[in-house]
């Protein structure tokens, strides 16, 4: 049977057929979201984006709600008592769906089979969670504090939890696998880290930064992260499994992007980036490789390996050759403007196949001509989308947009952008251009390229020489 | 189909048009969102997995789309929704220009990689952090013959090339001699971490490539001899940015050489420092401007993001009485006069610290007085429009906070 929650939050798909479908199989809704907590952030979260702005809210709702962006969904003893109060009778009524479901973590100490375990933890935490939330309210300061709270509790699973399948992708310390967990069959992606080898690229900080930096983030364009372990050698990100693949494979399959589709991708990539800045997330490594497209084309960005907190400035020479501003490459210190310049590497990508700098392989022929700044613009762009990217790729911080007064309502608002209904975007409302062809239903990892497997056994015991470094973990 | 990886570069896209029906199938919910589901919350029923998987399986996915044999296939644009004037999309997308061209590869560079790129790293660095107020760069020691014949053999370099003065010569202070005693010494072996740069100061080194990425076991385990480095010459600049791989194996082939090294932790501190206490000052200066009085922090950092540093030598004349104005300086370092026509004599002396031409930025206003730079003269200078894009008009900064017009020469 259907949750309420369900119907309520079919209430702007348009195709009844389809609702009476799903009505009829059992509702992809209740298999979707099982959990109140869920539902309540989401809520908030649409009228977050509606707002664009960052809003408190009200301090009785501090008091015991979830903060919208640092809300931790797979919390359930931070739903169920606050959601009452909060949501009023949508929330009660989830709220008991939520206590039924022994949502078990290991942190807890309470034996996951038993499914009174959650109720038992709504029973003894609500009082907590109010004490450690009442002196936040509305205040800046109080509320990093009950986020870092947030965050070392927030989800701990381990190995166990989870069937290991194939890797989908991998880096320089480590891979991401498919992984199928063993509560409720789902999948997901776990990114596992080799410690040594973040110690020894000294990623520490950026790896830090990286957990920190996605537990806050809420955003539909965003990967969300569930929750981290680590053991004597790895560290463990368990994240949504993006079926849909790289952009990168289908742009290098199409060669390049239709005007309008990589509009598209670029819309919503701008909607991320937007929100990242106003959370004063510089993200520092956007490329078509970072980007996943779910299961009805919209994009998740992913990667957070460079996120960080900038307010201001910051100095560290990171990201990818082709895609790096030239205050990054120059090394003068720089700031959230080089993820708009990136955009517009970005941007010339989609539409031409290939990046502007990009010289005969070389890493120090790009810089130079990076530095150097001059762009070719191939004859079949459109004026519109020259005009953009000129604008974007440009070393003159008072001429790059995104950057200026206006913010990121000048890149929204320019021409290029012109038939994008930005809030229709933000809901996913608009249909994307290309639907991955995902044919094997949950799990089916076609989308993504085959790697060699590890052969190192993950969850060995043992000698941890680095696990201090990484305390969120 | 994604196994397949570039199945034939030529094949053109082909846009689905209002005429492709299954396009028009595709709903997407925005409840797309909540299907995320916490890996421990064991509610997730197996029989969901049954249906979402059907569901998933609309009429858009039966007809072969997708298939590898056929070529990628887009939807009509995802902003034709109907919500605009049906005239108009055509206009704004012919089939024409939806579809790349069959000569798709007009434009397209030789060889271009198609790989995923690996994304790249230095150490996190950071000024404030403990420690970096007692650090100071390493300075040996060099004759007036190597400090040249260093600045030549690096002012091309584009790591060496935007530096100042200041930064330029302390990176040449901070080279270290390394002596390399005999022939067929690996300087940088292929393939390793690269932690230093190295100028050549005497002596000929060999360049080598080995087509597997790094250094072999065996004789000819170097590979390829592709170039021959002699004194003058240097290799290893990517290691000043981050800890990539070495591209190359550089080798020693004269009984006796020498080189200069430089390692990335101080190259980039050194940049780092300067580039850091450069801002700083910027920042105090501009707290000093009443017209700036009431900048947020933010908006101070993004002017002295935008500043531009430009050197006057002695007598040069920086803004002349009459032009219209349309910068504002701050004077870094050096002393300038301020000069009236018919008032004998400097009307006001500036030195580090001080402004001028700030009521530029109000409008294009005639200057009032010439500015003469009395020694060398660093100003670090900013444009009104380009103040006016970053902040917006000024006039709306000056209502925020009273700004009371100071007789100032400009």
């Amino acid at each position: 049977m259907p949750s309420l929650g369900g119907l309520l939050k079919k209430r702007r798909t348009k195709d009844s057929q389809t609702l009476s479908k799903e009505l009829e199989a059992g509702s992809a809704q209740t298999q979707t979201s099982p959990n109140a907590a869920e539902d309540h952030n989401q809520n908030h979260h649409h009228h977050h984006l509606f707002h664009h702005h960052h809003h408190h809210q009200p301090a009785t709702n501090s008091g015991t709600a979830p903060q919208p962006q640092n809300s931790v969904p797979q919390q359930p003893n931070r739903s169920s008592g606050a959601e009452k109060t909060s949501e009023g009778q949508v929330a009660s009524m989830q709220s008991a769906v939520t206590q039924a479901s022994p949502s078990a973590h290991h942190n807890s100490g309470l034996p996951q089979s038993n499914s009174n375990a959650a109720s038992i933890q709504n029973i003894i935490h609500p009082s907590q969670q109010g004490a450690m939330h009442s002196g936040s309210s509305g205040h800046a300061q109080a509320q990093q504090s009950s986020r870092s709270d947030t965050r070392t509790t927030k989800g701990k699973y381990s190995l166990e939890d989870f069937s290991l399948q194939r890797t989908l992708g991998t880096g320089s310390f480590g891979r991401v696998h498919l992984v199928q967990s063993k509560h409720n069959h789902r999948f997901y992606a776990v990114k596992v880290l080799k410690k040594a080898q973040v110690v020894k690229m000294k990623q520490i900080e950026h790896t830090n930064d990286e957990r920190r930096m996605l537990n806050r983030v809420r955003h539909p364009f965003l990967i969300t992260l569930w929750g981290t372990w680590q053991d004597s050698r790895n560290l463990y990100m368990v994240m949504d499994f993006v079926e849909g693949g790289e952009l990168f494979s289908l742009l290098r399959k199409s060669q390049r992007f239709p005007n309008p589709v990589a509009k598209f991708y670029a819309a919503e990539v701008t909607l991320a980036l937007e929100y990242l800045h106003s959370q004063q997330i510089i993200y520092r490594d956007l490329k078509p490789e970072n980007l996943l497209l779910d299961r009805h084309g919209h994009l998740k960005i992913t990667d957070f390996g460079f996120a960080k907190e900038v307010p201001d400035i910051t100095w560290t020479l990171c990201g990818t050759p082709d895609y790096l501003a030239p205050e990054v490459v120059s090394s003068k210190g720089y700031n959230k403007s080089v993820d708009w310049w990136s955009l517009g590497i970005l941007i010339f990508e989609m539409l031409c196949g290939f990046t502007p700098f990009w010289d005969s392989g070389s890493p120090v022929k790009i810089y130079e001509n990076i530095l150097r700044g001059r762009v070719k613009y191939p004859p079949y762009l459109h004026p519109d989308a020259v005009d953009l990217l000129s604008q974007l790729i440009t070393s003159d911080l008072t001429k790059r947009l995104g950057n200026l007064h206006g913010g990121s309502d000048d890149v929204k608002n320019h021409p290029w952008f012109a038939e994008v209904t930005w809030d229709r975007l933000a809901r996913k409302d608009i249909d994307a251009p290309y639907v991955p062809p995902i044919r094997g239903g949950q799990g089916d990892a076609s989308q993504y390229d085959r790697y060699p497997e590890e052969t190192e056994q993950y969850g060995m015991a043992g000698e941890d020489p680095h696990g201090h470094l990484f305390p969120d973990f | 189909m994604a196994e397949s990886a570039f199945p034939s570069t030529h094949q053109p896209l082909r846009v689905g048009t209002k005429d492709d029906k299954p396009a028009t199938f595709q709903k997407i919910s925005e409840d797309e969102e909540y299907e995320v589901t916490s890996p421990t919350d064991p509610t997730f029923r197996t029989a969901n997995a049954a249906a979402a998987s059907s569901s998933t399986g609309s009429p858009f996915f039966g007809g072969g789309y997708g298939d590898s044999s056929g070529p990628i296939r887009f939807n009509r644009s995802p902003f034709d929704d109907g919500s605009r004037e049906e005239d108009e999309e055509a206009d704004e997308f012919p089939p024409e220009d939806i579809r790349p061209t069959g000569a798709a590869n007009q434009g397209f560079p030789n060889n271009y990689a198609l790989g995923r790129r690996t994304s790249v790293s230095a150490e996190s660095l950071n000024p404030t952090s403990a420690g970096s107020d007692s650090w100071s760069p390493p300075y040996h020691e060099k004759s007036e013959d190597q400090l040249s014949r260093l600045k030549t053999a690096v002012s091309s370099n584009f790591l060496f090339s935007h530096l100042d003065d200041d930064q330029f010569k302390t990176v040449l202070d901070a080279l270290v001699e390394k002596p390399i005693p005999a022939k067929g010494i690996k300087v940088i072996s292929q393939g390793d971490a690269g932690d230093y740069f190295y100028i050549v100061e005497n002596g000929n080194f060999d360049v080598l490539i080995h087509p597997s990425g790094a250094v072999q076991p065996g004789p000819d385990g170097m590979g390829n001899k592709v170039n021959t480095i002699g004194p003058g010459g240097s290799f290893g600049e990517l290691a000043l940015m981050y800890n990539a791989p070495r591209a190359a194996t550089v080798v020693s082939i004269d009984p006796k050489s020498t080189l200069w090294a430089l390692d990335r932790i101080t190259f980039r501190r050194i940049l780092m420092d300067s580039a850091f206490q450069r801002r700083r000052m910027y920042e105090a200066f501009l707290e000093e401007v009443p017209l700036l009085s009431s900048l947020k922090p933010y908006e101070r950092a993004k002017i002295a993001d935008a500043l531009d540093a430009i050197k006057y030598p002695a007598g040069s004349t920086i803004i002349a009485e009459g032009d219209p104005g349309d910068a504002f300086y701050l004077l870094e370092s050096g002393e300038a006069d301020a000069f009236k026509n018919g008032v004998e004599g400097a009307v006001k002396a500036y030195s580090r610290g001080d402004y001028f031409g700030e009521l530029a930025l109000l409008d294009d206003k005639p200057r009032a007085a010439s500015i003469v730079a009395t020694t060398e003269v660093k100003v670090a200078k900013l444009g009104r429009d380009g103040f006016k894009r970053l902040l917006g008009p000024v006039e709306e900064i000056m209502r925020r906070a009273e700004y009371e017009q100071k007789p100032t020469p400009s």
